[in-house]
């Protein structure tokens, strides 16, 4: 008795507690990142195509995504149960679906022929077979099924940088183009509103649209021009059913050999692949190619709301701390403050919707964009209104952080400022705001990490699953806030929930939230690199 | 002790039954399993989209989830054929088209059902004249079950059985347990768990109007945030059953035939079955726009409902999985697109 006794008092018992619940914790938080790291980053390994002969005598070849023990198969024969494997088959137009499952027991054979190939197409994703025939237009280069690597391979190449070239014109030349057009177009429109049409104003505003179209057709027969080279090549690909295809060498993005790769050309592949999913742009409606837009909309959203919350939250904490008479108002706020951090952040979505978007926004479109109405600009959601609401989402930690921040810097810091002679105000922005830094800095780093990963006030103030345009771009005036933006939380959502080829797009969903964790790592640590330099300038002080 | 062995007797042709029943559903899946050729549904008389100049702009799409993708896909075609256009989609679902319409944020208003009366109205008070709806492809809402699962196939009366709580077919009883609709096996005592989409879902409605027959859902049905999540519950719950367009098809499921009455013909959502109106729950997707009598589209809309219109723009509704819609019914509507 008297044992248990000490032993409580001891607080043997607690430290046991205490450490067991951090290691519970920390093996959830890293049990959660491996299984995203490991699915994340398995996506981009080149897996060998198996080709499995069936006892039917069909043949399915594919990659092996996956293995099931079949329900109810554990007999006295199957001490294990039997299995069924899940094969990325591919060729969807073919097929109608990219996946297939197979019952173990129906295979005769399996095999790993040297040299089928694997291509990445444009559309309809993945190709796995054999090149049969090569075209020049009509006239066949090369036909049968041991055509070489060379023949055809080149062409994809050349293909790559058409590509490339299509995608600068279209973007960026006919872009500007674009701009400029809808600058005068709208200057004119402005005029007419105005009433005040005058015969030599309107003039060169018409022929300034006039030339943008005629720059416009130019680039366009340009674009006619590239296409038809890009379309001259064709491939005939056939599949393990003997079925052909043909199509133009520009529908394939890239092409490889996985059986007869050896493990480095495989890590230099992974290598490449993984930063094609970064730097690329979405296909196929988000399930293919990359989330360049999505990390980009991600950080610079971030960015904006930082720039907003930092000065305001601050300016309110100090306000708070340092100038008002503490007494029952003061505690309200304070109360107010910490319930509003707990407000669901779907709240200031519709908030962000009923004030920014629709009130502030469209008074805005009526006073300065009048003549792009009923087209809105800023009555729309878009980049501004969502940096915007999650300001106010993320204020509140800020407050809190900064007023803490502020409670730390020691008494005998202000009153030696004071009795220097400084005022307020200057011991205030010179010995006590410095001092606190660090402490603001905690606030950002949890205002970003909170509002990296919020999605759903985002869908109503302005993500979209396809943006047309990046928010910052070589246009005048470079940043456009009031375009709408695409995110990695919400392209998690969209293309996990609403992506029709749900099996095929499940990796992009463990990529995109890789992605999402190291950018928001990045941030943080961007954020503690910077509190950790402040707090050594300031030492003393104890923050 | 007589009745004992009557009893077995009877478990021995119910079991004999039902081994034959089951034999005859896997053939009948291996049937279903086979997948369509996609150069079948290609109609030869779709006319190549040609190009038009002076179209440029911006373009808003607010509406159906399921439509989403379909319509990020024919915009990613359009501005190939007018890259200076700029085409903006967002899809949250059917019931958020027409407010948009109304106040002019969207140019079209995608739809994965018919707009409801209250709807017309609100639009019309506004207007003046109701607004266009444009018919783009055809879905058959498939029902799904998970890929073990041995049912051959379901009535409309059933269904409802399954996913109403008020039963408007008038079916006997409420179906909770697969047992119920004759699976043998671990089946045969495992409760129904039930997949839906969330009410703002325009699926959501065309589902409750057809088989429910506005009646009221269940309670247990799982109300889930897309059409792809009801499969992956699906595929991941042996049990399950849920209903999503024909598009989401994946092999870890299988999609059910169904048949309207008892004692009829199980029909499978095939192209075939839809178009002819055969499959008791294919249903047009529409894109509506606002256009007043007498007067054409803006340019840029109009072009963009002939992509839609031409072989290229109905190759991306077989590529996005849904079915496309005959040459009649283009021919029909394309008054609407002068």
């Amino acid at each position: 008795m008297k044992f248990l006794q000490r032993f409580f008092a001891s607080g043997t018992l607690f430290i046991w507690l205490s450490g067991g619940a951090l290691a519970c914790s920390l093996l959830l938080i890293g049990g959660l990142l491996l299984l995203i790291f490991i699915n994340g980053m398995g996506y981009f390994w080149q897996k060998d195509l198996v080709q499995l002969t069936l006892k039917n005598d069909t043949r399915v070849l594919g990659e092996i995504v996956d293995t099931q023990r079949i329900p109810e198969t554990v007999t006295a024969d199957f001490p294990d149960g039997q299995f069924r494997i899940q094969l990325k088959v591919g060729n969807r137009d073919v097929y109608g679906l990219d996946f297939r499952w197979v019952d173990e027991a129906d295979i005769a054979q399996r095999d790993w022929p040297k040299d089928v190939i694997a291509f990445e197409r444009r559309e309809w994703g993945n190709f796995y077979g054999w090149v049969t025939a090569v075209w020049d237009g009509d006239s066949p280069l090369a036909e049968g099924r041991n055509i070489a690597w060379d023949v055809w391979y080149p062409f994809l190449e050349q293909a790559e940088s058409l590509h490339q070239e299509i995608h600068h014109i279209e973007r960026d030349v006919i872009g500007a183009i674009n701009a400029d057009m809808e600058r005068a177009r709208l200057s004119l429109k402005t005029l007419e509103l105005k009433g005040n049409v005058s015969q030599g104003s309107t003039d060169s505003l018409q022929q300034d649209i006039q030339k943008g179209e005629a720059a416009y057709q130019e680039q366009i027969q340009r674009l006619v021009g590239l296409y038809e080279r890009l379309n001259r090549y064709r491939v005939t690909l056939m599949d393990v059913t003997g079925k052909e295809k043909t199509f133009p060498v520009g529908g394939l993005v890239k092409a490889w050999r996985p059986n007869s790769m050896s493990v480095w050309d495989k890590t230099k592949m992974y290598v490449k692949n993984f930063w094609n999913v970064l730097t690329d742009e979405p296909r196929e409606a988000n399930t293919e190619g990359g989330i360049f837009p999505a990390i980009f909309g991600t950080v610079m959203m971030v960015l904006v709301m930082s720039v907003v919350v930092v000065p305001f939250g601050v300016l309110a904490a100090v306000y708070l701390k340092e100038y008002a008479k503490q007494g029952l108002l003061t505690r309200m706020i304070r109360i107010a403050v910490n319930n509003l951090a707990g407000v669901p952040s779907i709240v200031f979505g519709v908030f962000g919707l009923g004030f920014f978007v629709y009130a502030v926004g469209g008074s805005i479109d009526q006073l300065f964009f009048s003549a792009s109405l009923p087209n809105p600009t800023f009555g729309t959601g878009g980049m501004l209104w969502a940096s915007l609401t999650l300001a106010l989402m993320t204020v509140p930690v800020v407050i809190v952080a900064t007023e803490e921040g502020l409670s730390a810097v020691p008494r005998e810091y202000r009153e030696g400022s004071l009795g220097l002679g400084a005022t307020k105000f200057e011991s205030l922005m010179r010995v006590v705001l410095p001092c606190a830094m660090p402490g603001i800095l905690t606030g950002l780093i949890l205002a970003v990490s909170r509002a990296t990963g919020e999605v759903a006030p985002l869908m109503l103030t302005g993500v979209v699953k396809l943006a047309p345009a990046l928010p910052l771009d070589g246009q005048f005036p470079f940043i456009h806030l009031d375009r709408k933006f695409m995110h990695l939380g919400f392209h998690i959502y969209d293309v996990g929930f609403q992506s029709p080829n749900v099996e095929a797009a499940k990796p992009m969903v463990y990529v995109t939230t890789l992605v999402l964790v190291l950018v928001v790592l990045l941030l943080n640590m961007t954020a503690i690199a910077l509190r950790t330099r402040m707090r050594k300038r300031y030492a003393g002080a104890s923050v | 002790m007589m009745e004992h062995s009557q009893n077995r007797k009877q478990m021995w042709v119910l079991g004999i039954s039902m081994g034959l029943l089951l034999g005859w559903s896997g053939v009948m899946m291996l049937g279903a399993s086979h997948v369509w050729a996609n150069d079948d549904m290609e109609d030869p008389a779709w006319v190549n989209y040609a190009k038009v100049s002076g179209v440029s702009g911006n373009i808003n799409s607010i509406g159906s989830d399921t439509l989403n993708n379909l319509m990020t896909l024919w915009a990613e075609g359009f501005r190939k054929q007018y890259p200076n256009v700029k085409i903006q989609i967002e899809g949250k679902g059917s019931s958020t088209a027409p407010p948009a319409l109304i106040e002019g944020t969207a140019q079209l208003g995608p739809m994965s059902r018919k707009m409801k009366g209250k709807e017309i109205d609100a639009f019309e008070s506004k207007f003046g004249y109701k607004p266009t709806a444009i018919p783009v492809a055809v879905d058959a809402l498939a029902v799904y079950v998970n890929k073990d699962n041995s049912l051959q196939g379901l009535t409309i009366g059933q269904l409802d059985a399954v996913f109403s709580k008020t039963r408007q077919h008038g079916y006997k009883e409420n179906l909770t347990r697969w047992g119920q609709l004759g699976l043998t096996g671990r089946f045969a005592d495992m409760a129904i768990s039930i997949y839906g989409r969330n009410s703002a879902s325009g699926t959501y409605g065309f589902f409750k109007n057809v088989v429910l027959e506005n009646g009221d859902y269940k309670d247990e049905v799982k109300e889930q945030p897309g059409s792809a999540s009801v499969v992956q519950g699906v595929t991941e719950d042996q049990a399950g059953i849920g209903y999503s367009g024909i598009g989401y098809r994946t092999s870890g499921v299988h999609a059910l035939p169904l048949a309207m009455k008892a004692g009829q013909p199980f029909v499978e959502a095939t192209y075939e079955n839809s178009t002819s109106g055969k499959y008791p729950l294919s249903r047009y997707l529409f894109v509506y726009v606002n256009k007043a009598p007498n007067q054409s589209l803006s340019p840029i809309v109009r072009e963009f409902l002939k992509y839609v219109y031409s072989r290229e723009g109905q190759k991306v509704v077989i590529k996005d999985g849904y079915f496309p819609i005959s040459e009649k019914i283009i021919g029909k509507q394309s008054e609407h697109l002068k």
